[in-house]
């Protein structure tokens, strides 16, 4: 029970990593970057290599971050800025059209196998905690999420720039109206949130095994999560990744026969009681 | 946006299916292949169509209901042991069904919300179906009956009598939704897409609307489902990946969205296409994701205008 | 003329409606017997525009009723009130921009006759719809245009076509939102032509800018301040009254 618990917040932490990127962009964007779980891939790919060539995982981590950050960054720069003026609707297809790319480049690149990313030699072993011995690595990648967690919300609340987002996200033609260059408030925000995909791809990649294709679960994943705690929102990012992370570890203990419909009756029924979510920000187009 | 309601279409109807005719005259045993599969193709991307080019509503789960239909008919047909038509029928149900649970999450979300909602559904449907037992999880099942037409004669074993089976039952599916996109029904839809506000204000329930056309869309994409599964006589989760959603969804833009004629002649085009890509190359989706990409970035106002946005910005190139 | 027990076809009764910390709407009550032209009146900011869209079910009021004839219909969303007779044109033009006239008012009829949940029939063959469309768009000034697509028409000829899409469902009351705005004057004379020779079966409220087309129009007109309703009487009895010259005709030159 304490393990599956455990299994459930480390889920959780990974999403929330994912998801609260997505959540941020689109509430300050109305967009969603469907290519959001590319990233993922290609920080636990880019971590894959480094590992290999330097045997650190610590420089994986960075270096993984780093390649999504800018390969977002040129995504953003590149492609999706243009379609701001004309419809979201346009910028969801055009980074679900990426999805195909990545993923047909990751293939070419680090081919077909799966392989597991070595953790870091620090934490390996296991640690005893409540009652149980768990794995030293998954304490971590608990304690990262809830320290990056910790860190956008005093980012979020207490800081200038994140008065700007929150601002943003409220209404965006006023805070563009009080001088404040949205467009760069915009790219600042894609970026980290790319970021931190490259992070979670890379600190899944001991956990999951990383292979061309490893991006299409947790995008969805994270969708829910975004749909679930409503967009926009840090806290909501947050609550829908630890509830989507604990409904799917205890549903594949539990009921592994209907784990997915599980996930999906979670969603319909938060829809039902609360169309925007659980704890939306700023309005809704 | 509006039905071309002129006779013009009959011909060019009358000529697509003569076409097909030609080629299933010609053709050897690969191309009756082909045939069958371009025929399923134009009926999954025709029950798109009703959904992106009438309704307005664009799906990146199609696929799943696609899936569903044909794992349905292995369940009647090949485990429980149904006569394959009646297990067709139940495989339609079945796909209706599955659209209503879907959809009516779905349509009370707008926009960028549905395409998360039916994106995060059909790969749902997917993972289902990679951990289930009853067919096979990630293998698939094989054994899929075929229809028995042998009552007429038609012996739908033969790789010539099945693809015109296919395209016999594509046929149908067009007078169908051609008679549905061009009735008040229809005209309803493109109300809705082109302003649920007003239509709303002139008492329309616009969410009972949307759900009618995803289950009709969801109900046909399951037919095409079970056309796939007999075809292969073999159902495997492949059958709902988001690429083919992704897949159909291109054909639906480049044959003009609402045009059930322009995306049969679309899903013509990309079964061939996607032949010769993959003989090319074992990276075929590469292109095909740029291929969406650049059919995306060119559409005007709508994806089901992208192809005349091409040519227009085309002709642009070409003036002055 | 009409019989006191009779219903009226629109009340409101006491409705309120705030967001956040702004009371937009502050126990308003309105009540139009059948065949009345009623006018809304009122400063920017007086809540008209919260009032139009509680009317037309558009908001929820958080407290007060609405009532459609003897039917409450508080609880009903835009698409039931219309079902039961309501119909309502929109300040900003709100057409169906890849239509024709012609296909736009069948199809405006259509769905308020409930006929979008056939799929059997020709929608573009139904003489019964065309023939109604033609009606209404002489009725609206546009009998000459049914083959233009909307999206061509002229701006006035649109703000025609606004009222033609509400007058198409056959309506019993017909709420209309600043039906004159951004007309010229001489669009504007048309417009007050053509609300003037609307049928008597039909309980009109009008919100409108233009003090000409108010009480040219309207025999009971409600003066809005501050959510609330600071006069209600006939156009006379508003014209001559020092508390609306002072709150608000006096502060417009126009």
């Amino acid at each position: 029970m304490v393990i599956q618990l455990l299994n459930g917040m480390q889920l959780a932490m990974l999403l929330f990593l994912l998801s609260v990127g997505l959540s941020v962009v689109f509430g300050l964007m109305r967009f969603v970057n469907l290519a959001h779980g590319t990233l993922f891939m290609l920080g636990a790919f880019v971590g894959l290599s480094t590992v290999e060539a330097t045997g650190s995982f610590w420089w994986a981590l960075v270096a993984g971050t780093l390649a999504s950050a800018i390969v977002g960054g040129l995504l953003y720069l590149g492609l999706l800025r243009r379609l701001q003026a004309e419809s979201p609707l346009k910028q969801v297809l055009v980074t679900f059209g990426l999805i195909f790319i990545g993923l047909e480049a990751a293939r070419i690149i680090w081919g077909d196998y799966a392989e597991r990313l070595p953790g870091p030699a620090l934490l390996a072993g296991s640690t005893a905690l409540f009652g149980v011995v768990y794995p030293t690595y998954r304490l971590f990648v608990i304690g990262l999420g809830l320290a990056v967690a910790a860190m956008l919300y005093f980012g979020l609340e207490r800081t200038r720039v994140g008065a700007i987002i929150r601002a943003g996200v409220d209404d965006r033609t006023m805070t563009a109206a009080l001088g404040i260059d949205i467009g760069r408030v915009f790219f600042v925000v894609f970026v980290l949130g790319c970021a931190l995909a490259g992070l979670a791809g890379v600190v899944a990649g001991p956990v999951l095994s990383v292979y061309a294709g490893m991006d299409m679960g947790v995008l969805v994943l994270s969708l829910v999560v975004v749909v679930i705690g409503g967009p926009g929102s840090l806290k909501g990012a947050f609550v829908g990744a630890i509830l989507v992370g604990m409904v799917e570890t205890f549903g594949q203990v539990w009921l592994p026969e209907v784990a997915g419909m599980l996930l999906y009756g979670l969603m319909a029924a938060v829809l039902a009681l609360r169309p925007q979510g659980l704890l939306p920000a700023g309005p809704r187009p | 946006m509006t039905p071309p309601a002129s006779g013009t279409r009959h011909v060019v109807a009358v000529l697509l299916a003569a076409a097909a005719g030609g080629y299933w005259l010609a053709s050897g045993y690969y191309g009756k292949e082909l045939l069958a599969e371009t025929a399923i193709t134009a009926i999954l991307a025709m029950s798109l169509s009703l959904l992106v080019g009438q309704a307005g509503l664009v799906s990146l789960g199609h696929a799943a209901f696609f899936g569903i239909g044909a794992y349905a008919l292995a369940g009647f047909g090949a485990r429980l042991g149904w006569p394959p038509a009646l297990a067709m029928a139940a495989a339609v149900a079945t796909g209706a069904v599955a659209a209503l649970l879907v959809g009516l999450v779905a349509v009370r979300l707008a926009g960028v919300f549905f395409i998360m909602i039916t994106l995060a559904a059909g790969e749902m449907a997917h993972a289902w179906f990679l951990k289930d037992r009853l067919f096979g999880g990630v293998g698939g099942m094989a054994g899929v009956p075929r229809l028995d037409l042998s009552a007429i004669g038609i012996d739908t074993g033969d790789p010539a009598s099945f693809a015109l089976l296919a395209l016999g039952v594509a046929i149908l599916v067009y007078l169908l939704l051609d008679r549905l996109v061009l009735s008040p029904f229809g005209q309803t839809l493109r109300a809705i897409h082109q302003n649920e506000e007003r239509a709303r204000a002139l008492g329309c329930p616009v969410g009972r609307y949307k759900l009618a056309a995803f289950v009709v869309a969801g109900a046909v994409a399951a037919l095409a489902g079970t056309l796939a599964a007999q075809r292969s006589a073999f159902v495997s989760p492949e059958l709902l990946t988001w690429t083919l959603s992704g897949e159909v969804l291109i054909v639906v833009i480049v044959g003009g969205g609402a045009s059930l004629l322009g995306v049969s002649a679309a899903a013509a085009l990309w079964i061939g296409l996607r032949h010769q890509l993959s003989t090319l190359t074992d990276h075929w989706m590469l292109a095909m994701g740029a291929i969406f990409v650049v059919l995306v970035l060119v559409a005007g106002d709508g994806i089901d205008g992208a192809v005349r946005g091409l040519w227009r910005r085309l002709a642009q190139r070409r003036g002055p | 003329m009409i019989p006191a027990a009779m219903p009226p076809a629109l009340a409101a009764d006491g409705l309120r409606k705030s967001f956040g910390a702004l009371e937009a709407t502050r126990g308003v009550s309105l009540s139009l017997p059948p065949g009345r032209r009623h006018a809304i009146i009122g400063p920017n900011g007086a809540g008209k525009t919260t009032l139009f869209n509680l009317l037309a079910g558009a908001l929820r009021p958080d407290a007060g009723r609405v009532r459609l004839g003897s039917a409450d219909v508080t609880a009903d969303g835009p698409d039931a009130r219309a079902r039961r007779g309501l119909a309502r044109s929109f300040q900003r033009n709100s057409l169906f921009p890849g239509m024709t006239v012609e296909a736009a008012l069948m199809t405006a009829a259509a769905i308020a006759g409930g006929l979008g949940a056939v799929f059997w029939r020709r929608f573009d063959r139904d003489r019964g719809l065309a023939d109604g469309a033609a009606e209404i768009a002489a009725r609206v000034g546009l009998a000459d245009r049914l083959a233009v697509p909307v999206a061509n028409l002229a701006y006035g000829a649109q703000r025609q076509l606004e009222i033609g899409l509400a007058l198409a469902t056959r309506p019993a009351v017909l709420l209309l939102d600043e039906p004159t705005a951004g007309m010229s004057p001489e669009e504007t004379r048309a417009m007050q032509r053509l609300l003037a020779g609307l049928p008597r079966t039909i309980t009109i409220l009008v919100i409108e800018h233009d003090m000409d087309v108010v009480f040219d129009l309207a025999e009971r007109v409600t003066v809005l301040d501050y959510g609330q309703v600071l006069l209600e009487g006939t156009p006379d009895e508003v014209r001559a009254s020092d508390l609306v010259r002072r709150r608000y005709l006096g502060d417009r030159t126009g």
